[in-house]
């Protein structure tokens, strides 16, 4: 007998429809499957007969024939399993398929559990695109799926349920179904199993009110936050710089319902949507370790995951103790900063992951980190802090808008100083300004403004002009700099509320750093 | 010395405390051609110094004072004159061989003669105290190689720009006749008359210096050079870079003494330094141009700085840093030595607060008062005498440089662009607290109450002004405003 089942599986960030036809015949018993990689094929073989066995049904002793179509398309992860192993029970005559049309998704254990697979998200919608009206996903994807309008959406927690599902309320078979004792199976490991890992999982954000001091940069931060401007902290340990970059997921205004639904994809598809996670609202903020490697950082490697540089898309990746950095890694991100998304190159043609990140980058500024510290003496010899700077990838600083020096809180800061503004306080201001420059360039923040675009909606007072050309003359700036002192300055004109941007902001923009002129700073001479 | 006051013994010292340097004069006078005790015997036809055309061009290049081409009108001067600079480009040939040299052979063309013949002995010849020594053979196969090719021995450093003088010229530098061993061969680029200004001083310090540390050696060498007296110091990177950068800056004379030979002037840092120096100042050293630096040349050169400074100011060092030995040197040779006693329980400053509780080195305070302690009357420097202190109360905030707009700036094709904005009360009032010395940006908040913006635009003006200079999250005091009396 034949059946024909509905199921898909994921590429890039998009799901693809694949139809599961099995065929069930006297004869030798063996079981091929066409369509799948060779690895991947016995594996999932295994799964299925021990999923069908522990699930209270009958392994059919005879010669089973399955077909994933298309042939052609790579086939990545598991979340066909469901769909293989309800039809051979359909196909052996074990279940009726009168409970209407189901598209299944999930991977089974061999206990019969089915457990959650990375980008039901995008799976769902496309499933809902083509036509599904129905379908069922592992328990734990529910919420996400849930995200699709127009398609019902049915939980499976094991095979028994899927069986349920398809046979509908007149399958007495399946209605006997039943599962071997669930393994227990710890949600840090299921998330290992399934998605890239988290290498940073970010805890509560900090809150400004626990930063002491460092008044200057805490305007930088809050300049950088309002103008969405990549920002590189330097200081010596103990400064708090990667104090100062916690409390960015708390400076960040909530994503919009496009930014969110790309967010939430990006994170099923990477397997880090948890069990009842719904639409992601938070801005990603992901803090890769510096040994991070090519594909965790950029994406790719044999399961075409989105690498961390998308993961923070729409949000803020922060990479500390920069100089640490392998200088490939550092380089590869390059592109992707540039154009906002990343490709990944694989046999069938490229995909593309957005990469709208907001870098965030903190560093000491030598190797024993106090250079420059106004008490303690810094033990390099002369000339190893420049070349400590210049090991960093001279084209990622110059991807960077801001620099802002912290030095080391003095204990009487730490104990004694005013009580510091909390983070709502700034927030608030962040997202005002954040407001304003959306809606006067066209809903990009000032950082995302090209050259030209730059001078066009910067609203530059006259004087403000005459006065940045006196400056890049001055400094002999390249149109590179000319154009990030104009974007910086037109953030503080919004923080402040102030059209056109006026001479003041502009000077207040050429004091905060180049941090690609952080590569030769102006030492001896 | 600490307990005469002040005023007395800070001047140059009469007569004692500094040695005329007997046994290299004794040379010096055998010679300048005494045929009795030193003049050619025989060979001066096969020692037949080139007529090098590279070394007048580069003398006349170098910007020394008509005049100084040594012995002109006598001959025999100037081939001797020759022969000691070859002698003195072979490496191993130092003061002491060469002075050696010239006492066995009765001069140093003898001895290239003997040389080129493979015939040059290789004992050196007894000096006035009687010390005998062996020349190495490894410098002897150095002496015959320049023997058998003086000629390009000269050209090469006439090809690089390095003038000499020597022992034998007249207007070798007054001040390093002071030494007990002058450098009979001293190697320069630059204008050597920067060795003959009425006034100076040496500023020296550590290699690693504090931010504090910088803009001290900074803050001294600019008011030293607006007073008129050249800096001089020893091209290394931290207080020697920032004293005679600041010098130059303030359009003043300074002078580097290296330890190595001029091929490789200070480090590579200091390769744009070094270039600056040697376009007003000059740069000096005993080597020859590719001699490398080595353990023993440091201390050697510090005898230069010594000798070529009216006093010494310590600015930070630690113990054990070079410039403590040139803190000894000048005790030793009776230069006044001055010391900034740096932060309480520094690292940094543990040698200098060592030398004033130990030695008799005094406490440095500011420019001002080292040069009242001098005598010096202020001289401006055109070499006008300036009445009053030269310390203006709020310079580089003077009516004319903060209401008045800055200079118009023209673009490369010929636009008037504006103006800087005149420095308002906000700008005066963070370069007074500037010019007390380098502040974080959160120091200065906390001082002027400003707002973040405000202040950081305020910092970018003077900035641009050029009185305000950045250093890791420091703001350093620049240009004028280290002259400023906080
Ligand atoms: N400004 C500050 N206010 C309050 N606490 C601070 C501040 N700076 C540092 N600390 C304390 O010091 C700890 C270390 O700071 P942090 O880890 O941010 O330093 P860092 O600059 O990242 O140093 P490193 O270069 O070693 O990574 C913080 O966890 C915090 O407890
Ligand atoms: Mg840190």
């Amino acid at each position: 007998m034949l059946a024909t089942l509905v199921t898909a599986v994921v590429e890039g960030l998009q799901g693809a429809l694949v139809r599961v036809e099995v065929d069930v015949a006297p004869g030798l018993p063996v079981c091929q499957i066409v369509g799948l990689p060779d690895a991947a094929l016995s594996e999932a073989r295994e799964r299925v007969r021990g999923a069908i066995r522990n699930s209270g049904f009958a392994y059919p002793a005879q010669r089973i024939t399955v077909n994933l179509a298309p042939a052609g398309r790579r086939k990545h992860g598991a979340a066909y399993d469901v769909a293989i192993a309800v039809g051979i029970l359909v196909a052996s005559g074990q279940v009726a398929a009168s409970g209407g049309d189901w598209a299944l998704l999930g991977e089974l254990s061999l206990s019969g559990e089915v457990h959650p697979v990375p980008g039901v998200l995008p799976m769902v919608h496309t499933l809902a695109r083509a036509g599904a009206r129905r379908v069922g996903v592992p328990a734990a994807n529910v919420a996400e799926a849930a995200l699709v309008e127009g398609i019902e959406v049915e939980p499976l927690r094991g095979l028994d349920d899927a069986a349920r599902l398809v046979a509908g309320p007149r399958g007495r078979r399946a209605a006997r179904a039943s599962r071997a004792a669930p393994v227990a199976v710890s949600g840090v490991i299921a998330a290992g199993a399934t998605g890239s890992a988290p290498l940073v999982e970010a805890g509560p954000p900090v809150d400004l009110a626990d930063v002491r001091g460092q008044a200057a940069a805490r305007w930088g931060l809050e300049i950088a936050m309002a103008g969405g401007h990549s920002l590189l902290l330097v200081g010596p340990p103990g400064a708090g710089k990667t104090l100062l970059a916690g409390t960015i997921p708390g400076l960040l205004p909530a994503l919009d319902d496009r930014e969110a639904l790309e967010v939430t994809v990006i994170a099923s598809v990477a397997g880090l949507l948890g069990p009842g996670d719904g639409l992601r609202r938070g801005r990603p903020f992901r803090a890769p370790h510096h040994t991070a490697s090519y594909a965790a950082l950029v994406g790719g490697g044999p399961r075409l995951a989105p690498g961390e540089v998308s993961l923070a898309h729409a949000g803020v990746l922060f990479l500390d103790e920069l100089a640490e950095f392998d200088r490939d890694v550092l380089e590869a991100l390059r592109q992707p900063l540039e154009e906002g998304s990343v490709v990944v190159a694989r046999a069938q043609g490229t995909l593309r992951f957005p990469a709208q990140v907001q870098l965030v980058a903190a560093m000491n500024p030598c190797r024993c980190g106090y250079f420059g510290d106004p008490d303690r003496a810094c033990t390099c010899a002369p000339g190893d802090p420049e070349r400590y700077v210049r090991r960093v990838s001279g084209p990622l600083l110059d991807r960077l808008d801001l620099r802002i020096e912290m030095p080391r809180v003095r204990p009487s800061e730490l104990l004694l100083g005013p009580d510091p503004e909390s983070s709502a306080a700034v927030a608030a201001r962040i997202a005002e300004a954040r407001a304003r420059s959306l809606a006067r360039n066209g809903g990009r923040l000032n950082a995302r403004l090209g050259g030209r675009e730059t001078v066009e909606l910067g609203r530059l007072g006259d004087p403000a002009r005459e006065l940045l050309a006196a400056v890049a003359i001055r400094r002999s700036l390249t149109a590179r700099g000319v154009h990030r002192i104009l974007r910086v300055a037109r953030t503080i004109a919004d923080l402040a509320g102030r059209d056109p941007v006026d001479t003041g902001d502009v000077l207040a923009a050429a004091d905060l750093r180049d941090p690609a002129a952080a590569a030769r700073p102006g030492l001896a001479a | 010395m600490l307990g005469v006051g002040l005023f007395g013994p800070l001047g140059p010292a009469p007569g004692g405390t500094r040695h005329r340097a007997a046994e290299v004069g004794d040379v010096r006078a055998r010679a300048a051609g005494d045929p009795q005790t030193g003049g050619p015997r025989d060979g001066r036809a096969s020692f037949s110094p080139p007529g090098p055309a590279g070394a007048p061009a580069a003398e006349a290049r170098s910007g020394r004072p008509a005049g100084i081409h040594p012995a002109s009108g006598h001959p025999e001067l100037a081939e001797e004159r020759q022969a000691w600079i070859v002698l003195a480009t072979v490496d191993g040939v130092g003061e002491r061989t060469l002075a050696g040299l010239v006492a066995a052979h009765g001069s140093a063309r003898h001895a290239l003669w003997l040389a080129a013949r493979g015939r040059l002995g290789r004992a050196l010849g007894g000096v006035a105290d009687g010390r005998r020594g062996i020349i190495p053979a490894a410098t002897i196969a150095g002496i015959e190689r320049a023997a058998r090719e003086p000629g390009a021995r000269l050209s090469a450093l006439a090809a690089r720009g390095v003038w000499t003088l020597t022992l034998l010229d007249p207007d070798y530098p007054r001040r390093l006749l002071t030494l007990l061993s002058p450098p009979p061969v001293l190697f320069g680029q630059g204008d050597a008359r920067a060795m003959e200004t009425p006034r100076s001083v040496a500023v020296v310090g550590t290699r690693r210096p504090s931010p504090g540390g910088r803009w001290e050696a900074a803050r001294t060498a600019a008011g030293l050079a607006a007073r008129g007296v050249t800096v001089v110091s020893g091209l290394a990177v931290g207080i020697d870079g920032a004293a005679h950068a600041a010098a130059l800056d303030a359009g003043g004379m300074t002078i580097a003494a290296i330890g190595s030979g001029h091929a490789r002037p200070g480090p590579a840092a200091h390769r744009g330094l070094a270039e600056r120096i040697r376009a007003s100042g000059a740069v000096i050293g005993e080597l020859p141009p590719d001699a490398h630096a080595s353990r023993g040349t440091y201390p050697r050169r510090n005898r230069l700085i010594v000798a070529l400074a009216d006093a010494v100011v310590v600015v930070e060092a630690p113990a054990r840093s070079g410039a403590l030995i040139t803190a000894h040197l000048a005790l030793e040779q009776g230069v006044p030595l001055c010391v900034a006693r740096g932060q309480e329980g520094a690292e940094r400053s543990a040698g200098c607060r060592a030398l004033l509780d130990e030695a008799s080195a005094w406490p440095f305070t500011d420019v001002t008062s080292l040069c009242d302690s001098m005598g010096w009357r202020a001289v401006a420097a055109d070499g006008s005498q300036e009445g009053g202190r030269p310390g203006r109360a709020d310079p580089g905030l003077s009516p004319e440089e903060s209401t008045a707009p800055g200079p118009p700036t023209a673009t490369p094709d010929g636009h008037e662009i504006t103006p800087l904005p005149p420095l308002g009360a906000a700008e005066r009032m963070i370069a007074r607290r500037l010019a007390g010395g380098p502040a974080t940006m959160d120091e200065l908040l906390a001082v002027t109450g400003a707002a973040p913006g405000e202040l950081a635009a305020a910092l970018t003006l003077l900035q641009l002004r050029g009185l305000a200079r950045t250093l890791g999250p420091l703001y350093l005091p620049a240009g004028s405003l280290l002259l400023a009396v906080p």
